[in-house]
């Protein structure tokens, strides 16, 4: 067997480390006696998803043969999940899901975390050894595009998917795939319109036809887009990308009851994710239809216990489910929960800002009251970083609906100066304004904050082309503090740390600040194709490649949390 | 139909669970049976280690020997109509099967297809002779083409007198594969029931009176599912003449 093992693709199975999940003991024996076969020595074992995680946060294995479907507790998906969320594989790792039958869960589609291969019992030798060797062939050729990824050197990636395919023709289609993916995040969507077109040209992947419809809609083209994702969905009825999509183009119609019914159906289908039982929950919510959102809410909250992807929405969610069901005690336990479960600065604003609108909803307005001036203390405190800006106007609004005046106003012009050139969103700050009788003062407001942070950034790049290098980045550093959202702030702010570092050559210092910047805008607002200039840029000024990038992007979500989606 | 079928399946995931869960059940039963036998086969063959097994015909004519390859035979074929059957109720053909085309070397098909057959026929001391372009690239459903030509060997084991081809060539547009044995030939019904399945419109099946029919009725579902620039797969049943080895053939075409 070694002999072949060799020849099939020079690798040598048997030195790696095994790990067998299957709750069947049966099946394990047996997959044990076809590994040995194969020369392993190392094979531990794991009769269930829990008896899985602590295996592997002992052990790197090479690789795990893990069934999907465990009985009771976590399925293999949950458990590859989280093995991949808490970073317990090596990137080097193979994880083989085995099913009973040709599952659907390999064909739905933007599953985040894909297992590297499906494969169905019963196992024969020479069908797992195939699929291993063709699994490392294929991590070796993505290797380094997987490197760059990871590093978010977008650009530099999606070259290497370019050099890749004129090596590779068999994995032509999975590099165009990635390719395109790549050149999305890289803010550069009609180069990625023109990859899935030619591929699609050859056949009609889904994915592909969901790619062009993603593009489609992000470019205005909702229609087209809707048609493509129903086409889809008319072709393989389990494509869940589609329905997700689907939903999210009716939600930004605002066509609520039609995204209500398709993520219904795929809730149906596919119930076991968290984030669609929460947007089928804030639908169902807007919708007033609450048997159904606190069905969704509790649904993600049960999840939430075997998933890394568990989120407080669902807390928040319920907990105003419970307003309208006039079960007030109920909501305040959810929010206590959610703050001892999640922790930080960020939850328990949004759980007191959750507070007051349950107490409002149920007309208990000396209790709302209370929460608007708790609220307002803690905003006073400086040292705390704010909200996102959506956050921001539901606070602004129930804090002006209690009746505190100086507090949302600050907090509006705030989102207004760290958005000074977002058209939309300025118009819901005003529409704040306006539903506060402020409409005249909330305008004169607006302009003034776009006129601060305006002059702010001039400043900084006036110096900045005058060549006075230094004191354009000391500027910028003040800029940033005082606007730590402002994307054109904070892209300049890069681009100016990047000259310097032209003019110096690499200090790490300067590059390391730089690159937390650029983590910070991609965090805001991904896919932009300055970011991936920049970063490319500055990957490039870099002595060993990528490392620095990939140190700043874990410093960044270890100070910040996980980049949320 | 269809449609009814569908809101059937939406609507009762229950159902399916149970389905699903059973499913695995048995699965899971029917690896451990056919693992084990052919850990048995390679095992008790006269003067063998499991990891080289001498040729088949020396073994051949022991009787506890030859009746693992009958109990391997048996299971292998509760396999296929497992597989066929649970396809026949996920409706494989229709746009909710689990369909997933991919390319892949034609030779790690072959590897794959020859491995799973491999105890299975040495125990029925028939020989496995292959044949195919070295460095094709195809693009299908792994998984799917496995299962249909797995499920041809095993039927062609029925059929043959001690050899079988599995030959696959470039024709034009299309991949031919080829199962071909040295046997008398497929039964006339049969021979209907492969040009039944392949005839378009009214979706009738003969399933015959035995499995013979879901089978082909899965083989053909399988072929047309796969799609090319308006061209579809398909399979056909032959007699004599056109294999290499006189026998029944079974032909898989795909674009």
């Amino acid at each position: 067997m070694n002999a072949e093992t060799q020849a099939a693709g020079g690798i040598d199975w048997a030195e790696k480390r095994y790990l067998l999940v299957d709750d069947f003991v049966g099946i394990r024996q047996l997959l044990r006696e076809s590994l040995r076969n194969l020369g392993a020595k190392h094979i531990d074992q794991a009769a269930s998803g829990g008896e899985a995680i602590v295996l592997l946060s002992k052990t790197r294995y090479d690789v795990v043969m893990c069934d999907y479907n465990l009985g009771d507790g976590k399925n293999g998906q949950q458990v590859l999940e989280e093995a991949r969320l808490r970073n317990l594989m090596l990137p080097s790792s193979v994880w083989l899901m085995v099913s009973a039958e040709k599952s659907v869960e390999s064909v739905m589609g933007a599953a985040e975390h894909q297992p590297d291969a499906y494969i169905i019992k019963p196992i024969t030798e020479g069908v797992l050894l195939t699929r291993l060797n063709r699994v490392w062939t294929r991590k070796q050729i993505f290797r380094e595009i997987d490197q760059a990824f990871a590093d978010k050197d977008y650009l530099r990636a999606a070259r290497l998917c370019e050099e890749q395919i004129a090596l590779y023709p068999l994995h032509e289609i999975d590099l165009q795939r990635m390719k395109a993916t790549l050149l999305l995040k890289s803010g550069a969507p009609e180069q990625a319109r023109a990859v899935y077109e030619k591929v699609l040209e050859d056949r009609d992947y889904n994915w592909a036809r969901c790619g062009l419809g993603k593009i489609r809609m992000s470019a205005g083209e909702v229609e087209a887009a809707q048609q493509m994702f129903q086409a889809v969905i008319a072709d393989n009825r389990f494509y869940i990308d589609a329905f997700d999509q689907l939903a999210l183009s009716y939600q930004q119609q605002g066509k609520h009851e039609e995204a209500f019914g398709v993520l219904e159906k795929a809730a149906k289908l596919s119930p076991n994710s968290v984030p669609r039982q929460r947007a089928f929950g804030q639908t169902a919510l807007k919708l007033g239809n609450i048997p159904v959102a606190e069905k969704a809410f509790r649904k993600c909250i049960e999840m939430g216990e075997y998933s890394v992807a568990k989120t407080v929405d669902a807390y928040f969610g319920l907990a105003r489910v419970c307003a309208q069901k006039n079960d007030t005690k109920e909501a305040i336990r959810l929010l206590n929960a959610a703050v001892h479960q999640f922790g930080g600065d960020q939850v328990t604003l949004r759980a007191k800002i959750t507070e007051g609108l349950v107490y409002h909803e149920t007309g208990d307005y000396r209790r709302a009251r209370k929460s608007g001036d708790e609220l307002e203390a803690m905003l006073a405190d400086d040292s705390k970083q704010r909200p996102d800006s959506t956050t921001c106007l539901d606070m602004a609004t129930l804090l002006f609906a209690v009746g505190v005046k100086d507090a949302p106003v600050t907090l509006l012009c705030y989102v207004a100066r760290n958005n000074h050139d977002n058209a939309p969103l300025l118009e819901d700050v005003q529409k704040v304004f306006d539903k506060a009788r402020m409409g005249d003062e909330g305008m004169e407001l607006i302009k003034s904050s776009r006129k601060e942070a305006a002059d702010m950034m001039n400043t900084g790049v006036l110096l900045w082309k005058t060549g006075k290098l230094i004191e354009a980045v000391e500027w910028m550093r003040v800029a940033r503090k005082a606007l730590p959202h402002n994307m054109r702030i904070l892209f300049n702010s890069a681009q100016i740390l990047i000259s310097q570092l032209h003019q110096t050559g690499y200090v790490r210092e300067l590059a390391d600040e730089a690159i937390g910047v650029l983590m910070h805008v991609d965090a805001i607002a991904p896919g932009q194709l300055r970011f991936a200039q920049l970063m490319e840029q500055l990957a490039m000024l870099a002595p060993v490649s990528g490392v620095v990038a990939a140190a700043a992007a874990s410093e960044y979500e270890a100070a910040n949390g996980a980049v949320a989606e | 139909m269809d449609e009814y079928q569908a809101q059937h399946y939406e609507g009762s995931p229950e159902l399916l669970m149970f389905l699903a869960s059973t499913v695995h059940d048995m699965k899971n039963s029917i690896s451990v049976l056919s693992g084990t036998l052919e850990n048995l086969i390679a095992g008790s063959a006269p003067g063998s280690t499991p990891a080289s097994a001498p040729p088949a015909s020396s073994a051949a004519g022991q009787p506890e020997y030859e009746q693992l390859g009958q109990m391997l035979y048996q299971t292998r074929r509760l396999n296929d109509n497992l597989i066929q059957l649970l396809a026949l109720y996920k409706e494989v053909g229709k746009p909710g099967y689990p369909f997933d085309p991919a390319a892949h070397r034609v030779s790690e098909l072959v590897d794959q297809v020859r491995g799973q057959a491999r105890i299975l026929l040495q125990s029925r001391g028939v020989t496995l002779d292959v044949d195919f372009p070295a460095d094709a690239i195809w693009t299908f459903d792994e998984d799917l083409i496995i299962g249909v030509l797995v499920h041809a060997i095993n039927n062609a084991i029925r059929y043959t007198r001690d050899r079988i081809r599995l030959g696959i060539r470039i024709d034009g547009d299309y991949l031919e594969l080829r199962v071909e044995d040295n046997g008398d030939g497929f039964p006339p019904a049969m021979l209907e029931a492969g040009v039944d399945a392949m005839r378009t419109g009214g979706n009738k099946v003969n399933f015959l009176s035995n499995s013979s029919g879901l089978g082909l009725y899965f083989s053909s579902e399988v072929a047309k599912m796969h799609k090319h620039r308006q061209r579809h797969g398909g399979i056909a049943l032959e007699n004599g003449g056109s294999g290499a080895l006189g026998g029944g053939c079974f032909i898989l075409r795909l674009p």
